[in-house]
C-alpha cells in the first residue's frame, strides 16, 4: 500500500548509506525496477566477483517481499540457473519468512550472507549442494571458476591497480565502474562517486 | 534517488517528468494519511471492509470522500470495482481471466460472469462468506444444439446473459426484469426450491431469473441451506432429504414449464455439483469434486409418458444446461473424521435397500469409483476420483498445471463421458442390465466405466437423487473428485474439454489449495479487538516499521499482544493475510484462539 513512499525512501537511504558490498539502484524510470550489485566477500569462492541482480517491487510491497534475482550467473547450491534464489526471506509465511518491516537493504544483505554460507540442507541445485557437501574442493574450484567467467570486472569495466588495494575502497570504485559502464560510458569515475557518497 | 538521476542524464526530461508525478504521489499519500487520520473507527472499518481505501498516493482524497459518502449511503456495493473490471464476456477460453477472477472472487466475496463460447454458453456466480472462508461457485453451461430450437436460444443467451451480469452486481432490483421472460410459470417452481434452487433455475430461460436471484437474500439462504445440508458433518442426513426436496420441486417446475411452453420439447439438465474441501490440517489437504449430474425429468411428466413415448420426445430439442455448483469449504481435521463415519454408515445402508454396484480402479495414483445405485425407480451414479493432492502441490506449481492437473481434469472429463455415455446407453435400452444386490469392488476394471454398457434406466427413474459418500480411509490425506450422477438425458457435447469453464475451475481450486495449506490472516473482529490509540506527540518517535514512516500527530496505531506499533491501515493490511508481528514474528493470536489459522 506504502509502496512509493516506501520505496523512495528505501532507495533513498541506500543510496546515502549503502551497505557494504552492495548498491541498489533505479533502473529505469520506473520505481518498481531495481537493479542491484553485491560484490563477493574476501574468503568466498565469489571474491572479486560483482554480481548484479534484479530487484521487482510488486505493487503490494511491502506485504509482499520483492523478487529478486541474479543476473550474474554464479554457482551456488541455493542460486539456480536462471538465478533464483531460494531464501526464506524472500517469501511469504508460512512458507516463507517475509515480513513489511524487512526491506530491500536487509533482503541484498542477506543474499550477501547466503553466498558466503551457502545452505546445503535446502537446496536448489542438488548437484552444486552435493558437491558443496562431499567435494568442496571441486565446488570452490567451480565457483571460482565461474566467478571469473561471468562476474569478473576483468574486461568489463577498466580496472586500475589502485583499486585493488583494500576490499572496501574497491568496492565502491568497482560499483561505480561498472554502473557507469552500464549507464553512461563517458562520465569520470570521479564524478560519480559523490554521488554515491552523498 | 540521486544516483539513479545521474544515471539518466540522457533523460533529463524524463526524470523530471518522473520527479513531478512521483510528487504528486507523494502529496496524495499525504492526503491519504490525513484522511485516514480523521476518520472515526467505525467508518475507518466500513471503507476497510468494503475494500475502500484504495492505494496511498494513487486515489484521491475526493474520491475517499466519496466512497465513504457512498459507503455510508447505500448498502455497501462491494466489490464494485473488481467485479467491473473482470466481468467482461465471452471469453471462455481465455483460461488466465477466469482465473484472475476466480482470484479476485477469492479475496472480494460474489461475482458473476457469464460468456458465451460456440454452441456453448455459461455463466458463474460465485460468493465468499468472508467469515468462515467457505467459498461457493456455480457454474452454468448451456448448450445449445441447433436442430430444436434455435430461436430461444438466441433469444436467451445473447440478451439475457451479459445484462445480467451487470445486473447482477449491484442490486435485487432487476431481479424482475429477466424473470419476466419467463412469467409465472417459473414462480412456484424457484420459490419452493429451497433446497435446491439449482434444479430448478436451471432451466435456460431462467438463467436471468436465477442469476438475479443468486444475489438476492433469498438466495443466500438458498444456499446457506444448501450449504449446510452439504456439511461434512452431516452429510448422510442431509442427503435425502435434499432429494427429497429435489423431486418436488423440479416436477412442479418441469410440469408447469411444459404446460406453458408445449411438452413437445424436452428439457435437459444436468447439475454438476462440486464440492471441494480443504482440510485445514497441513497433511490433511484434500479436494473433493463432486459433481452430480442431475436431469430433473419430472415424475409427473414421465408417469404420463411411456417409455416409448419418451425415447420419442428427442433428446436436445430443449437446450441442456449443465449446471456446476462447487464449494470450497474449509475441513478441521476432526470435522473431516467425522465425516469419514457418516460417509461409511450412508454407504453402507445405501448398498441393502438399494442395488448398488460398485466398481474401483486405481491408476496413476488415483483411485477411481464408478457406482450406481437404484432405490425406488431412481438410479443414481457416483463416480468418485480421488487424487492425493499433497503428492500434486509437491511437484510444484507448473507441474501441477500441466500434468497432474490435466491428469485430474482428464479423468474428470472422463467421468463426463462416461456418465453421459450411461445415459444414452439407458435411454437405448430398456432397463434390462444387471442390478446386482451387493458391493462388487473389482479393482481390474478399468475406470469403473466398464459397466455402462449394461446399466440401464427407464424414464421413470429419472428426477430424484441419492447420493453416495465414500469413505475415504486415509482420514483426509487423500482427495477426491466425486461425481454424482443423478440422472442425465440426451448427450451433452462439449467442443473440447478444454472450453469448459469449470476445467479453469478445477485448476484453480486445486491451485488454490495450496493455499489453503497455509495460514490465514486474522479475521477482521479479531484484528478490531487488537488495541489502538492515537499518537501523541508525547511519545518518543517512532517510525512504523511497514511504510517507514515516522508518526505524526493523530495517527492511529495499533498495538500488538507482543507491543509492536503499527499504523492501524498498515498492520491491518498485513494482519488480513497474515498472523505474526512482523518485527517479532510472534502470533498476534494465542493460538487457542484462532480459528482459520492453522
Amino acid at each position: 500500500m506504502q509502496r512509493a513512499s516506501r520505496l523512495k525512501r528505501e532507495v533513498l537511504l541506500m543510496t546515502t548509506e549503502p551497505p557494504p558490498g552492495i548498491t541498489c539502484w533505479q533502473n529505469t524510470n520506473r520505481m518498481d525496477d531495481l537493479r542491484a550489485q553485491i560484490l563477493g566477500s574476501v574468503n568466498t569462492p565469489y571474491e572479486k566477483g560483482v554480481f548484479n541482480l534484479e530487484v521487482v517491487v510488486p505493487e503490494r510491497y511491502p506485504f509482499e517481499p520483492p523478487k529478486i534475482r541474479f543476473l550474474t550467473p554464479i554457482y551456488h547450491p541455493n542460486i539456480d540457473s536462471a538465478g533464483r534464489i531460494c531464501l526464506d526471506i524472500l517469501k511469504l509465511p508460512p512458507k516463507g519468512a517475509w515480513r513489511p518491516s524487512l526491506n530491500i537493504s536487509t533482503l541484498l544483505t542477506s543474499i550477501q550472507l547466503l553466498m558466503s554460507e551457502p545452505n546445503p540442507d535446502d537446496p536448489l541445485m542438488a548437484d552444486i549442494s552435493s558437491e558443496y557437501k562431499y567435494n568442496k574442493e571441486v565446488f570452490l574450484r567451480n565457483a571460482k571458476q565461474w566467478t571469473e567467467k561471468y562476474a569478473s570486472q576483468q574486461g568489463r569495466a577498466s580496472k586500475t591497480p589502485d583499486e585493488e588495494v583494500t576490499q572496501g575502497e574497491a568496492t565502491i570504485a568497482k560499483e561505480s565502474a561498472l554502473s557507469q559502464k552500464r549507464k553512461r560510458n563517458d562520465i569520470s569515475r570521479k564524478g560519480k562517486k559523490p554521488c554515491l557518497d552523498s | 534517488m540521486e544516483s539513479s538521476d545521474s544515471n539518466d542524464k540522457g533523460s533529463i526530461d524524463h526524470s523530471e517528468a518522473q520527479r513531478r508525478s512521483q510528487l504528486d504521489r507523494l502529496e496524495r499519500e499525504e492526503a491519504f494519511y490525513h484522511f485516514v487520520n480523521n476518520l472515526n473507527e467505525e467508518d475507518y472499518r466500513l471503507m476497510r471492509d468494503n475494500n475502500l481505501l484504495g492505494t496511498p498516493g494513487e486515489i484521491t482524497e475526493e474520491e475517499l470522500m466519496r466512497r465513504l459518502h457512498q459507503v455510508k449511503e447505500g448498502p455497501p456495493q462491494q466489490n464494485g470495482d473488481e467485479n467491473r473490471g473482470a466481468e467482461s464476456t465471452e471469453d471462455v477460453s481465455n483460461r488466465d481471466s477466469i482465473i484472475d477472477w476466480l482470484n479476485s472472487v477469492r479475496q472480494t466475496g460474489n461475482t458473476t460472469r457469464s460468456g458465451q463460447r460456440g454452441n456453448q454458453s455459461w455463466r458463474a456466480v460465485s460468493r465468499t462468506n468472508p467469515n468462515s472462508g467457505d467459498f461457493r461457485f456455480s457454474l452454468e453451461i448451456n448448450v445449445n444444439r441447433n436442430n430444436g430450437n434455435p430461436n430461444p436460444e438466441a433469444e436467451n443467451e445473447p440478451s439475457v446473459e451479459p445484462s445480467n451480469g451487470e445486473d447482477l452486481e449491484n442490486s435485487q432490483s432487476d431481479i424482475e426484469t429477466p424473470r419476466s421472460e419467463s412469467p409465472s410459470v417459473r414462480q412456484p417452481g424457484s420459490d419452493r426450491s429451497t433446497s435446491e434452487e439449482l434444479a430448478t433455475e436451471e432451466v435456460s430461460p431462467l438463467r436471468g431469473q436465477r442469476r438475479a436471484r443468486s444475489r438476492s437474500p433469498e438466495q443466500r439462504r438458498t444456499r446457506a441451506r444448501t450449504d449446510r445440508s452439504r456439511s461434512p458433518i452431516n452429510p448422510a442426513s442431509e442427503t435425502p432429504r435434499r432429494s427429497h426436496h429435489n423431486m418436488p420441486s423440479q416436477t412442479l417446475d418441469h410440469s408447469l414449464v411444459n404446460e406453458s411452453e408445449g411438452s413437445s420439447r424436452t428439457r435437459q439438465h444436468v447439475t454438476l455439483r462440486q464440492h471441494t474441501m480443504g482440510t485445514e490440517m497441513a497433511s490433511e489437504n484434500a479436494i473433493l469434486f463432486s459433481t452430480p449430474e442431475t436431469r430433473p425429468a419430472p415424475p409427473v411428466l414421465g408417469s404420463s409418458e411411456t417409455n416409448g413415448s419418451s425415447e420419442s420426445t428427442v433428446p436436445g430439442q430443449r437446450p441442456p444446461t449443465i449446471v456446476l455448483d462447487l464449494q470450497v469449504r474449509r475441513v478441521r481435521p476432526g470435522e473431516y473424521r467425522q465425516r469419514d463415519s457418516i460417509a461409511n454408515r450412508t454407504r453402507s445402508r445405501s448398498q441393502t435397500p438399494n442395488n448398488t454396484v460398485t466398481y474401483e480402479s486405481e491408476r496413476g495414483g488415483l483411485r477411481r469409483t464408478f457406482s450406481r445405485s437404484e432405490r425406488a425407480g431412481v438410479r443414481t451414479y457416483v463416480s468418485t476420483i480421488r487424487i492425493p493432492i499433497r503428492r500434486i502441490i509437491n511437484t510444484g506449481f507448473n507441474e501441477t498445471t500441466s500434468v497432474a492437473i490435466q491428469t485430474i481434469l482428464r479423468q474428470i472429463m472422463t467421468g463426463f463421458g462416461e456418465l453421459n455415455y450411461y445415459m444414452y446407453s439407458d435411454g437405448d435400452a430398456d432397463p434390462s442390465g444387471p442390478t446386482p444386490n451387493q458391493n462388487v469392488d473389482s479393482p481390474d476394471l478399468q475406470n469403473g466405466g466398464d459397466g455402462g454398457g449394461s446399466s440401464s434406466r427407464s424414464e421413470s427413474t429419472e428426477g430424484s437423487s441419492g447420493e453416495v459418500y465414500e469413505s475415504n480411509n486415509e482420514g483426509g490425506s487423500t482427495s477426491g473428485a466425486r461425481r454424482e450422477g443423478r440422472n442425465t438425458r440426451g448427450s451433452v457435447t462439449f467442443e473440447e474439454s478444454g472450453s469448459l469453464p469449470f476445467l479453469s475451475l478445477a485448476q484453480f481450486f486445486l491451485l488454490n489449495e495450496d493455499d489453503d495449506d497455509q495460514p490465514r490472516g486474522l479475521t477482521k473482529e479479531q484484528i478490531d479487538n487488537l488495541a489502538w490509540r492515537n499518537f501523541g506527540e508525547s511519545d518518543a518517535l517512532k517510525t512504523c516499521s511497514v511504510c517507514i514512516t515516522e508518526y505524526t500527530e493523530g495517527n492511529k496505531l495499533r498495538k500488538l499482544p507482543c507491543s509492536h506499533e503499527y499504523h492501524v491501515h498498515c498492520i491491518d493490511r498485513w494482519l488480513s493475510e497474515n498472523s505474526t508481528c512482523p518485527i517479532c514474528r510472534r502470533a498476534v493470536l494465542a493460538s487457542g484462539n484462532r480459528e482459520s489459522v492453522v
